[in-house]
């Protein structure tokens, strides 16, 4: 048996196609991609390049102050960020990760109040964050609750800012446990909440959490809710509970940059690198949990 | 996955057929298939029919995806369901065990009576349901645990009185034909085991919580053929102490396990909505040696479906 032998020129030379839009389209998206990088190369490098110069030990220990500049640090306000958001993150991790599974596990969708709910959750999230503020200073700060501008209030409003990210990353996460597991498990005669306590929620547990850490992240980075609920700009003590006067990072920084002198300038700089710093470490963790407990099902 | 409210479920409608065709056969005479079979199993005082399942008929919201099904499960047997894609075999056995409860919408008419019992009645505890009428999936499902916890979840979370766990999990492993091969590594998880290991797992997994029924939804569609076999084999052995009801794609798998086949088909009525309904069910041998119906004979030796 022959068979006949084939020559490029029956079609097989490459290069009829056309190779220009392919090729402007790749580059448009690089270029697009180089710019971003660059952007955030050059705002990292300023920081770094300006805020080396007092990112120094004085920086965690020493409290604020009006007269020494050169010495002052942010104590309170890194103790101040650690307490606001160990409680935004014991007020909001319980309530979003229970709306979650609420949501995805027990709701029927045919219902419309559980689509309402979603719908709501949805616009909540693209709820721009002074209103959390404007909020809590309303009903939580002042009457009818009035704790005042403690820890407390700075907390529950973070809280509610992040509560629809949380909803919705945790919602996510549930999501991407197969339905194999919850019917295999359903099958063998477990109820609906020891499939979901036993087998759904340990299984999305990587991704609870690396949606909270990077909701909290977000959290740790956000003045206006702040400021407007009272964290007060000028605190040279460290929290010493939830009722105690507070500042943080975000208000802190805010506070430093239109001084006029230098060296309070330098310090804001170094602030901004520590915050920063506090930032990478925390998204690092998110992206080492994801890949350390990532699953192939 | 939504709440388990039960199915909602008609009334017994007392719809007296009128298409039955007069038959000799007294206990045969309430049997509503098209073509009366002298091998029809009577359902009512069936002398060891576990499951009897009379005038079933399944709606997902108005959609009727399968009417007609009256068929008995005789104890310690094998039953396999045969019939094209679509023709709810697989939804008639998720209503074995109530699995159908999970899908939004799902709806039971008719009878599924368990020893009797209509599993569909309001005060049928589902967990005890499900406990005595096991299920392993198309697809083999363990859970991301070790060996060990697979097997021990369901008697874990029934709440089953065991002296000894570890007796409960060799006992299923060695049912499941898979003991000698995972004995050393119990803790280890589940899923570095193959594909038919898996499977063979989760019947152990299933047959842990001492069931009497185990459900078959098409247990080697995702097997290669050396891991069907064993799973083939262990099916035939473990015929000899529960009650197996397996649907199934492939006819020779029906023709080799298989003590009563029932084939099933869906025909589209005049709104062209295609519904699933029962044609014939008898003993395996007669299905695919002597069919009676002629869309029965069609299918088997491969000229439709």
């Amino acid at each position: 048996m022959t068979t006949a032998t084939l020559t490029l020129d029956h079609g097989l030379r490459k290069g009829r196609r056309g190779t220009l839009g392919p090729s402007v389209f790749a580059f448009v998206l690089w270029a697009c991609l180089a710019l971003i990088c660059a952007f955030l190369f050059f705002l990292l490098a300023v920081i770094v390049q300006k805020g080396i110069a007092r990112f120094d030990l004085d920086l965690v220990t020493n409290q604020p102050s009006k007269i020494r500049p050169e010495t002052a640090g942010v104590a309170s306000a890194l103790y101040g960020t650690l307490w606001v958001s160990a409680l935004t993150a014991f007020i909001a991790l319980p309530l979003g990760i229970a709306a979650a599974v609420y949501l995805e596990e027990y709701a029927q969708q045919n219902h419309w109040w559980n689509r309402m709910i979603e719908l709501n959750i949805q616009n909540l999230a693209a709820v721009p964050t002074v209103i959390y503020g404007i909020l809590v200073l309303a009903f939580v700060v002042r009457a009818p609750l009035s704790i005042g501008a403690v820890v407390l209030a700075g907390g529950i409003a973070l809280a509610l800012l992040i509560l629809p990210v949380v909803i919705i990353t945790t919602r996510e996460a549930l999501r991407a446990v197969p339905e194999e597991i919850r019917s295999g498990s359903l099958a063998l005669g477990a109820t609906l909440w020891q499939t979901t306590w036993r087998q759904v929620l340990p299984a999305a547990v990587p991704g609870i959490a690396t949606g909270s850490i990077l909701a909290l992240s977000r959290a740790i980075g956000e003045a206006a809710p702040l400021i407007l609920v009272g964290a007060t700009t000028f605190v040279t003590f460290n929290p010493d509970g939830v009722l105690s006067r507070y500042t943080t990072l975000p208000v802190q920084i805010f506070n430093l940059v239109p001084q006029d002198r230098q060296e309070f300038r330098d310090l804001a700089y170094a602030a901004i690198l520590l915050l920063i710093l506090v930032l990478l470490a925390m998204n690092a963790l998110a992206i080492w949990l994801r890949n350390r407990y990532q699953r192939r099902w | 996955m939504k709440e388990q409210t039960p199915v909602t479920r008609a009334e017994h409608t007392s719809v007296t057929p009128t298409d039955d065709k007069p038959t000799d056969e007294p206990a045969a005479a309430h049997v509503r298939l098209d073509a009366p079979s002298s091998t029809l199993r009577p359902v009512d005082g069936a002398p060891d029919g576990v499951i009897e399942l009379r005038d079933l008929e399944v709606f997902y919201g108005d959609f009727r995806a399968v009417k007609d099904v009256t068929m008995g499960f005789g104890s310690k047997e094998i039953t396999a369901l045969i019939g094209p894609s679509g023709c709810g075999k697989s939804t008639v056995l998720r209503c074995l065990n109530r699995m159908n409860d999970l899908v939004p919408g799902a709806r039971v008419q008719g009878r599924v009576a368990y020893h009797g019992v209509d599993i569909y009645e309001p005060e049928v505890d589902v967990i005890e349901v499900r406990r005595r009428i096991g299920m392993v999936f198309q697809k083999p499902n363990p859970f991301p645990k070790s060996i060990f916890d697979n097997v021990a979840y369901g008697p874990r979370v029934t709440g089953m009185k065991t002296d000894n766990m570890d007796e409960v999990v060799e006992r299923a492993l060695r049912g499941a034909a898979l003991w000698d091969e995972v004995k050393d590594k119990l803790k280890q998880n589940a899923f570095g085991l193959s594909g038919g290991q898996q499977q063979r797992l989760c019947i152990a997994r299933a047959i842990a919580t001492s069931p009497e029924v185990i459900l078959m939804d098409e247990p080697c569609s995702a097997l290669d053929p050396i891991a069907t076999a064993k799973i083939e084999d262990l099916m035939v052995e473990l015929a000899a102490t529960y009650t197996i009801i397996i649907v199934t794609h492939n006819m020779q798998q029906a023709a080799r396990v298989s003590q009563r086949t029932g084939f099933f088909t869906a025909e589209a009525d005049d709104m062209g909505h295609r519904t699933g309904r029962l044609v014939e069910f008898a003993t395996t041998e007669h299905i695919f040696g002597n069919p009676t119906d002629s869309r029965t004979e069609a299918y088997i030796t491969g000229r439709f479906g």
